[in-house]
């Protein structure tokens, strides 16, 4: 009889990062996007998905260049939002990209989790203006029929001819892709799962920019992270998928392995809807360790969730500095470079992670110019450096007080032994 | 009572639960209501719905505000109070008696949505495009305009510092999030988790289906509710607390659009293989049968597993409509209704299947206790 998931007493198995699928405002596919973090591009430029008028500033991080038929084949492009044309290509990517076809998975059990804060809300926003302008009588077919958040990974399967596979939207808002990739080890570490698509989607619109453009959070110009003059977010948009599978099999079939999951902790502030709070904010980064095996001495960077406002910078900072002590390892932002890419954000950074890991270098936190005096750390201003990563910290939060850390590391067999990892 | 597969003290448990439902507020109505098969829909009040539909199956005199209080519910959207309500009867159940659940960081939540609050959604993008100034929103609004509101929500109500998810999975999302809990709790990442659906009706979520389904008239009309369900492990911390079901396994699929009976069987195949069960363990079967062109293959595909068994089939969307993401999580709920009152039902299973028409289906097989509260 075929056992099932937890096995009492099995040891778990080891979890590797083998493919990256991108879809992003610095970059479309894992070698541009790497290329563009290290550069340290910016993603920034004029609103241009929904009418800005009205606004006195509409700066976002939108995806350009995005020819969705390039990677969505099997199903109709049209059928599918904005978010979930994203999600697909760059779950697509991610299988290209780890050296199998499609046809590989096939018959094989896997997850596909995607995190998401709007879903398609770009659509929501476009039945509105229909709304307004036609009557709501008259609203259109097609895009009432494809708002459901969920089409973001049963998309994906059906592309991808995926029959044996759990398809799963984790609606988390900003930590989502966090919480996916959370899922998806989890279930390829217990055996529960041969694979997992995992990471995030969303498409920029004009609800959640107008939303933190009333809180007073949206950057006139561009996003500037742990700067004294930082005034706030830009909204980006993209999606980014990462494959997850087993070390053996990863093994067995000479792949290309980026990274492996080392871990991740995901708490609840129960506090406040959209004001972070430090404690908890220590405490999920304290468990993500702790699930991890290591030590925070061990930790050699830290992605950042690193919005560019003036109160998750301060409580991010300090929550880190509660953890690490007054030489916190670097800690860089890459919204920086891509503005607040919502549900997709914890999964472009962990990206960002595994590529740092593998090409070794730390991506910068760009548009730096005076480091805030409450946010004491080294945020890598402007340029990159080299760095030989072993281990890395990723952290993302949300509203809700949905904290999601996840930590990563550099596979290197012959350290298993001698790095302390329980 | 042993099961295949798990062992010992692995194996999860549902030791209380509660509804808000078209039945009323609370367990007991949930279970009068299943027990009698009393259908619940209504007219809909034109004065205070601007809705296509002229039925449906609503929570009577539902108002979040009417639920909870005055504090900190002012702006609190339907499904958030329909949430942040089911999860306060569900931990007040046994308070009473001093068998109060934990809360911090040991227990979770995670909660289905289909797309949290369309209603609230949509409606902060209206007032941006009708104001004078686009940006003439109200801050306080703008957390109900996110999808994760009212799990947040329940957490700041309630305490509940651990694992706080909310899984976006349409009229599957409860067998979803049932799923994700036990990965969870397998994963210790949680002690105990409240897991559990809300779905609201609105006049956004009434047009988008208006106009999603054409000129086709409705196959189902729409519900509403909540239902939570406290899922642990067995022996753990839960002698207060006595099993009412115990979860044996959850499963989902894909399926290409139409090819749903492929899908089902496939998926409910595994099941019962993982679990090493057989179809004559099976005492009763509890399809979604929401939309008509999936519904006859969801039969289908349940009547080629149970052929030629005495299995009871369960119709709970005849008696509370299409209660989008609360539907699977009512399915399960009536299960524990049917089987508390049936000596009969102790240690039987239930077959709980659930189709979603943007591409999901997924089965979930329950043991029930039977008769323990």
């Amino acid at each position: 009889m075929a056992p099932l998931d937890v096995v009492p007493g099995a040891s778990p198995r080891r979890v590797v990062i083998t493919g990256l699928g991108v879809v992003s405002s610095i970059g479309i596919g894992a070698t541009e996007f790497a290329a563009s973090l290290r550069a340290g591009r910016s993603g920034a430029g004029p609103i241009s998905q929904f009418d800005t008028e009205g606004f006195a500033h509409s700066n976002g991080c939108e995806v350009t260049g995005f020819e969705p038929e390039r990677w969505i084949s099997g199903l109709d492009p049209e059928s599918l939002g904005r978010a979930t044309q994203f999600s697909v290509a760059a779950a697509r990517m991610a299988v290209t990209d780890a050296g199998l076809a499609a046809a590989d998975l096939d018959g094989r059990r896997g997850v596909v989790s995607v995190g998401t804060t709007d879903g398609e809300s770009h659509d929501l926003d476009r039945l509105v203006a229909a709304e307004l302008r036609d009557g709501i009588e008259n609203l259109p077919a097609e895009i009432a029929g494809r708002v459901s958040p969920m089409r973001l990974s049963t998309a994906i399967a059906q592309e991808l001819g995926l029959t044996d596979v759990e398809t799963t939207v984790m609606a988390t808002a900003c930590s989502a892709g966090n919480y996916a990739i959370g899922s998806g080890f989890d279930a390829v570490r217990s055996g529960e799962a041969d694979f997992a698509l995992c990471g995030g989607a969303d498409a920029i619109c004009r609800k959640t920019f107008t939303g933190f453009y009333r809180l007073g959070t949206i950057a006139p110009d561009v996003c500037r992270p742990f700067d004294k003059d930082r005034k706030g977010i830009l909204t980006g948009e993209g999606a980014g998928v990462l494959m997850l599978e087993p070390l053996e099999s990863a093994l067995a079939r000479g792949a290309r392995i980026y990274a492996e999951v080392l871990g991740y902790g995901i708490n609840c502030d129960a506090y406040h809807q959209v004001a972070p709070q430090q404690e908890s904010v220590t405490r999920c980064m304290e468990l993500a360790l702790k699930d991890a095996g290591v030590d925070p001495s061990q930790i050699d960077m830290i992605s950042a969730h690193g919005t560019g406002t003036k109160a998750n910078d301060i409580t991010e900072t300090r929550a880190i500095r509660d953890l690490y002590g007054e030489n916190p390892p670097r800690t860089v932002s890459m919204k920086s470079m891509l503005g607040h890419t919502m549900g997709a954000a914890s999964a472009l950074s962990a990206i960002g992670c595994a590529l740092a890991i593998t090409d070794g270098f730390i991506p910068p936190t760009i548009n730096h110019v005076t480091t805030d005096p409450e946010c004491r750390i080294d945020c890598v201003p402007n340029e990159a450096v080299e760095a030989d990563l072993r281990i890395v910290q990723n952290n993302g939060m949300a509203f809700g007080g949905n904290n999601a850390v996840a930590i990563f590391g550099k596979y290197q067999d012959e350290h298993r032994e001698g790095m302390n990892w329980q | 009572m042993t099961t295949h597969g798990l062992s010992g003290d692995h194996r999860l448990v549902i030791t209380r639960w509660s509804a808000i439902s078209p039945f009323g507020l609370g367990r007991s109505a949930f279970q009068e209501g299943v027990r009698a098969g009393r259908k619940t829909v209504t007219a809909v009040d034109t004065e205070q719905w601007s809705v296509p539909d002229d039925h449906a199956c609503l929570v009577p005199d539902f108002s979040p505000r009417a639920l909870l209080g005055k504090k900190g519910t002012r702006d609190m959207d339907r499904v958030t109070g329909l949430a942040v309500g089911v999860t306060a009867q569900l931990l007040a159940e046994g308070a009473a008696d001093g068998a109060s659940v934990p809360t911090g960081e040991g227990t979770g939540l995670v909660l289905g949505t289909t797309t949290g609050s369309a209603e609230s959604m949509m409606g902060y993008t209206r007032t941006s495009m009708q104001k004078s100034k686009p940006f003439l929103v109200d801050p306080a609004l703008m957390p109900y305009a996110v999808m994760n509101c009212a799990a947040g929500q329940c957490a700041i109500w309630h305490g509940l510092k651990g694992p706080n998810a909310t899984l976006a999975g349409g009229q599957s999302a409860g067998l979803l999030s049932l799923n994700y809990t036990r990965r969870l709790l397998a994963s210790g990442r949680a002690e105990r988790i409240l897991c559990g659906a809300a779905e609201e009706f609105s006049a956004a979520r009434s047009w988008i289906e208006h106009h999603r389904r054409g000129r086709t008239p409705a196959d189902t009309v729409l519900g509403e509710g909540s239902a939570m369900f406290l899922v642990e492990t067995a022996g753990r911390d839960t002698a207060e607390r006595l099993p009412l079901a115990e979860i044996l396994d959850v499963r989902s699929r894909p399926h290409a659009q139409g090819a749903v009976r492929e899908a089902l069987a496939a998926c409910v195949a595994d099941t019962l293989r993982r679990t090493g069960l057989g179809p004559e363990d099976v005492w009763a079967v509890v399809p979604s049968g929401v939309h008509a062109q999936y519904a006859e293959q969801e039969a289908d595909a349940l009547h080629a597993v149970v052929r030629g068994t005495d299995a009871r089939w369960v119709d709970v969307t005849g008696l509370l409509g299409d209660a989008g993401a609360a539907g699977a999580a009512f399915q399960i709920a009536a299960v524990l209704s049917i089987a508390d009152a049936d000596p009969e039902a102790a240690g039987k299973l239930a077959l709980i299947t659930s189709v979603d028409r943007d591409g999901t289906v997924a089965c979930a097989l329950i043991r029930t206790g039977g008769g323990s509260r």
